[in-house]
């Protein structure tokens, strides 16, 4: 059962290593939109384009870089959810009617969404700081299709894209941040503001309109046009660099006036985590934020980042069914998340 | 250091403007630099700029139709997208100002486009015409585009 894309689901054994400040930094992604110019955009374009698209990336990119493609009408709900869970599609992909793919890189670090917004969006995500190793990636599977087609370009305008807010480079670059020292110290508002005055965004984790959990925030660019590339990428990752110096301060004062009350709350959180007989998502999302912290701080020695980005990943609704492989409805879920997460954190 | 206008809390941003004849270097905190415009509490989004923009029509917008797509800039304002690569010059004179307010530019600065090939459109079309080909058994045709694939570097088709 749901066979298709049992792969992608994290396992113990091919958890990533992880980048650059990955206490604070959970991931950094990195999305390029491009269009064919002589298709017409996904608005106005046939069932016959889509599937002409497909087709063509596929013979590009097959045989260049190891990977699936995967035809989301092939795929049941479940298993389309799971790819929006594990960040690899947008909400509006999976709900096309028309015909849609995605491939997906091993190990899946990079992926396209063929017939998007877009008929192109390229995307590298890694956890931690690595925007230049992210963009190398990115930018040569991106070069292997424009090596073989001719992007929708005009030379005042850059790349042209179905929505003009995101012309020009066509590229949003991410960064999610676990920062609990700043809500601690009732920074976040100043940071974000801050962020804001250099044309970045700030959203909750699970991208636009959502709300912000588990201390976790989304960092990205607003403005597509006007820079090169790597100065995005250079500023971006200096506003990080920023933020994780104001962050590991307020951790710090943490450390120094509110050390007791945080050992509690990590420790108690562990402990519920290794206890609980049913579990939600979002409380999992709340307990493993303070576990963060804890691993982040050193006071939780023997549970590493990776385990808790796996448990992150995992214990979303439908990973969790996938992970089982079947079908469970709410009540059970959550039995059988907890059941999980004990396992992963070696309790019984 | 202190506030340069209040002179009373701590300054927590620095503001820098290069005019032609001086520079203008102050020291504020949050209530003085939003008192003077300077800090900007609740920003537009680039989606939000477009929406509000998209919503200025025009008599005319009926009449401006993409030569290729056929999508008027009536049509444009209503779904706020594009229908192919040759709206935007049809509809140019209209937009340009909306790319700037959106962005605050509209000159694209970044990777160039390489001029382009069609390679990728023929390669994929002679593997189709060899698809075809093998499965009406017409394996002369098939030994022929067997050999331009070849001319393409491809040689496992």
């Amino acid at each position: 059962m749901h066979d298709n894309i049992r792969w992608l689901i994290p396992s113990s054994d091919k958890t990533l290593p992880c980048g650059e400040e990955s206490e604070i930094v959970v991931s950094s992604r990195i999305r390029v939109a491009r269009n064919l110019e002589n298709i017409p955009f996904e608005l106005k374009m046939k069932q016959t384009d889509a599937e002409y698209l497909i087709g063509l990336v596929r013979s590009i990119i097959d045989g260049k870089v190891n990977g699936e493609f995967l035809n989301l009408r092939d795929l049941k709900p479940l298993e389309r959810e799971s790819l929006l869970e594990c960040h690899l599609v947008s909400p509006g992909f999976i709900t096309k009617e028309k015909p849609t793919s995605v491939f997906i890189s091993e190990g899946g670090n990079l992926s396209v969404m063929i017939n998007e917004e877009d008929h192109l969006r390229f995307q590298g995500i890694g956890c931690g700081l690595n925007f230049s190793g992210l963009s190398s990636e990115v930018f040569r599977l991106e070069g292997y299709v424009s090596d073989n087609v001719s992007f929708a370009y005009n030379d005042n305008y850059g790349y042209l894209t179905s929505c003009l807010t995101n012309i020009g480079t066509g590229m949003r670059a991410s960064v999610f941040m676990h920062l609990p020292g700043l809500v601690f110290t009732n920074e976040v508002e100043k940071v974000l503001k801050g962020a804001l005055q250099i044309g970045m965004t700030v959203r909750g984790i699970y991208g636009e309109g959502s709300e912000i959990r588990g201390s976790l925030f989304q960092i990205s660019n607003q403005h597509t046009i006007g820079f090169k590339e790597e100065d995005l990428l250079e500023r971006i990752t200096k506003l990080a660099k920023m933020i994780i110096d104001i962050e590991k301060k307020a951790r710090d004062v943490i450390m120094t006036k509110a050390r007791s009350e945080f050992e509690d709350k990590i420790f108690r959180s562990v402990a519920i985590l290794k206890a609980a007989r049913t579990i939600n998502s979002m409380e999992v999302l709340n307990l493993l934020s303070a576990l963060r912290f804890g691993v982040g701080v050193g006071i939780v020695k023997d549970i590493t980042l990776q385990t808790l980005n796996e448990i992150m990943v995992l214990s979303r609704p439908a990973n969790i069914q996938l992970y089982f492989g079947e079908m469970l409805e709410e009540q059970e879920r959550d039995i059988k998340r907890a059941e999980y997460i004990r396992k992963r954190l070696g309790a019984n | 250091m202190l506030c340069d206008d209040c002179r009373n809390k701590p300054a927590s941003i620095f503001f820098k403007e290069v005019l032609p004849d001086k520079t203008v270097e102050l020291h504020l905190c949050d209530e003085c630099a939003s008192k003077r415009g300077l800090l900007v509490t609740k920003k537009l989004s680039p989606q939000e700029i477009l929406q509000k923009l998209l919503r200025q029509k025009s008599a005319q917008d009926e009449k401006i139709i993409c030569p290729n797509c056929y999508m008027s800039l009536a049509e444009f304002k209503r779904v706020g997208r594009f229908g192919c690569n040759q709206c935007i010059t049809t509809f140019d004179d209209h937009i340009k100002h909306l790319i700037k307010q959106i962005h605050q530019s509209d000159r694209h600065i970044g990777r160039k486009s390489s001029s382009g090939t069609k390679k990728g459109f023929e390669i994929y079309k002679l593997r189709e015409d060899l698809k075809n080909a093998l499965d009406s058994e017409a394996y002369e045709d098939a030994a022929k585009i067997r050999d331009k694939l070849k001319d393409y570097g491809i040689e496992d088709a």
